[in-house]
Formats: C-alpha cells, structure tokens, sequence
C-alpha cells in the first residue's frame, strides 16, 4: 500500500515536472504591440544618448521595449517587411525601426516628413539605433 | 590661372570618385542552422551592417547580437545570456579583404574572403569563399561557412549538448549601394 502511493507520488511530480518544462520550453515571445512600453524618447535623444556613451546606453535600453517619436525619413521594404528610418539631428545616426509583419501592411498610408510614433525593442547601435518587431502606435 | 583651373578639375574629379568609393548596407541579413539529430535551431538576423570599400575591396561588417531572433523565445533568452553573452559581447565584427577585389564584375563569381572574426569577444582569422557581382549601383555578397563553437569559447552545458551542434552553419546576404550622406 505505501508502495503504491510513493510510486503514485513520483508519477504525479513527473507528469507536473514534464509540464512545466514543456510550458517554458514554449515560452512564447513578447508580443510588443500588447506591452507597455518600458521607456518613451524622442528619436533625438535616444540616438545622442548611444553616440554619447554606447555602453551606459546599451544597460538603459537594450531589449526594452522603447517607443519612439521622430520625423519619417525613408520607408521601404525589404523582404517583405517595412523599414523606417527616423530623422535625428545627428548627422550620421538616425533610427532604424523593422516593422513586424502585421505593421508592415500600415506603412502604405506613410510619408516622408511625416511625425510618428513607433513601439519596438531595442537591440542595440551601428550606425543608426535598431529597433526590431516595431508597430506603429500612432501616426 | 591655367593651373588654377586644372588643380580646381582634379579635385573635382577626385570628390567625385571618392563620393562612389563606399558601398554599404544596413540591412544585411545573417542567418545560423545547427542540425543536430534532435533539434534544428536556427535564428535570422536582417539588421547587419556591412561597408566594401570600392578602391581596395576592404571590407568591414558588424552584428548585433541581440538582433538574432530565434522562433522560440527561451532559445533567444539561453543564447543571448549564457552561450555569446551579449550583455558583455554586444557585437560581433568582421573586417577583411576581398581578395582579387579587381577581378570582379557584373559577371557572378566566386572570390575569396580574408579576415578576422570577433565573436563572443574572441578573435579568429577565416578564409571563405563568397559568391560576387559588383555593378556601378550594387555590391552583391551571398555565402555560407561553418564556424566551430569552442573556437569562440562558447560553452555549451552537458544538459543540452546534444540539442546544440558544436559547428554551426552561417549563411550571409548582403545587397551593397553606393553610399551617399
């Protein structure tokens, strides 16, 4: 009888053990438009900040979710997914925003000039600050 | 005033060509495969930067680390914090040489690709062959290597070992244009 429960006991540990590690082995992404954003910027200060000191910049922003605003410089689209590039007054870094799929089908409506806001996580300084799977919160 | 004249032309011209001298791009793509019997893992990253300089085929190309997306997030997570260490490494880098830079063309062809390879902090020289064309508007780069993990001193623990292949295939794609400010 003790037998039996200890095994029952073990059994019942493995089947919850095996779930938990299935849940976090599908861990699923952060889906940004769904986040709030950790820190809001202009597309300005965001790029004087990683020209200024990239290391400092990199512990503050890098794999937070950053929303940024700024002047539309250039849109395109590469592979299939959009690409927007935000005006700054620094001569050579601007900001780099790769739209995910779903915002992709947005940037139709966009122009050059135009003042945007987009959300996306930050992976880090070039020549231009990158933000990946970024959406447009607001136009 | 002759001379003037001409001094002026010559470095006109050489404004000019110097303006055309560097191909560049921002969203190069690099993509890593490890095949092993259990799991394929593979992670893409569209955000490379890469410059050829056009007068003597030099070549200078930077990654973010943290620009590899994975299909799974805990993979991302595992190879950001404990396998490349990108909080410490945030980059890796590539500068080198196309050799033969010369012989290229509109025509596609093979060329040789030396240089130093800085990853997870650690330097190592490569050689690889990469496919080529080279127009007025485009420098065409497209390749694949292998890279060995332990030559970077990435660490991978015994508990997933066999789900991780100890050399990784890199295939890279980069569309060059001419740089203009």
């Amino acid at each position: 009888m003790k037998i039996k429960k200890i095994i029952i006991g073990v059994l019942i540990f493995g089947i919850v053990g095996v779930f938990v590690a299935y849940k976090m082995y599908n861990k699923p992404h952060i889906i940004v438009s769904e986040t709030t954003a950790d820190i809001s910027i202009s597309a300005n200060k965001i790029v004087a900040d990683f020209s200024a000191d990239e290391t400092a910049a990199n512990s503050k922003y890098l794999e937070k979710i950053i929303e940024v605003k700024g002047v539309i410089s250039e849109t395109k689209i590469e592979k299939g997914k959009g690409i927007i590039t935000l005006k700054t007054n620094d001569d050579f870094g601007s900001v780099l925003c790769h739209l995910s799929a779903e915002s992709t089908k947005q940037m139709e409506a966009l122009k050059e000039g135009q003042i945007i806001t987009l959300k996306g996580i930050c992976t880090g300084y070039l020549m231009d600050v990158i933000l990946v799977k970024a959406e447009i919160s607001s136009q | 005033m002759k001379l003037i004249t001409t001094i002026f032309c010559c470095f006109l011209f050489v404004a000019i060509s110097s303006s055309q001298e560097r191909y560049l791009t921002k969203n190069g793509a690099i993509n890593f495969f490890s095949k092993t019997a259990l799991e394929d893992i593979t992670a893409d990253n569209n955000q490379v930067l890469s410059i050829v300089d056009a007068t003597n085929g030099k070549m200078a190309i930077s990654i973010l680390m943290k620009s590899f997306l994975f299909k799974k997030a805990l993979m991302q997570e595992h190879f950001n914090e404990n396998y490349v260490e990108s909080d410490k490494y945030p980059k890796a880098t590539f500068t080198g040489t196309i050799l033969n830079f010369d012989a290229i063309n509109e025509m596609a062809s093979i060329a040789k690709i030396k240089g130093i390879l800085t990853i997870h902090g650690v330097p190592k020289e490569i050689m690889i062959d990469a496919n080529m064309l080279k127009t007025k508007e485009a420098i065409l780069v497209d390749g694949e290597f292998m890279i060995n993990l332990a030559d970077f001193e990435v660490e991978i623990p015994a508990v997933v070992a066999k789900n991780i292949a100890k050399n990784i295939k890199v295939s890279f794609n980069f569309n060059h244009t001419p740089y203009k400010k």
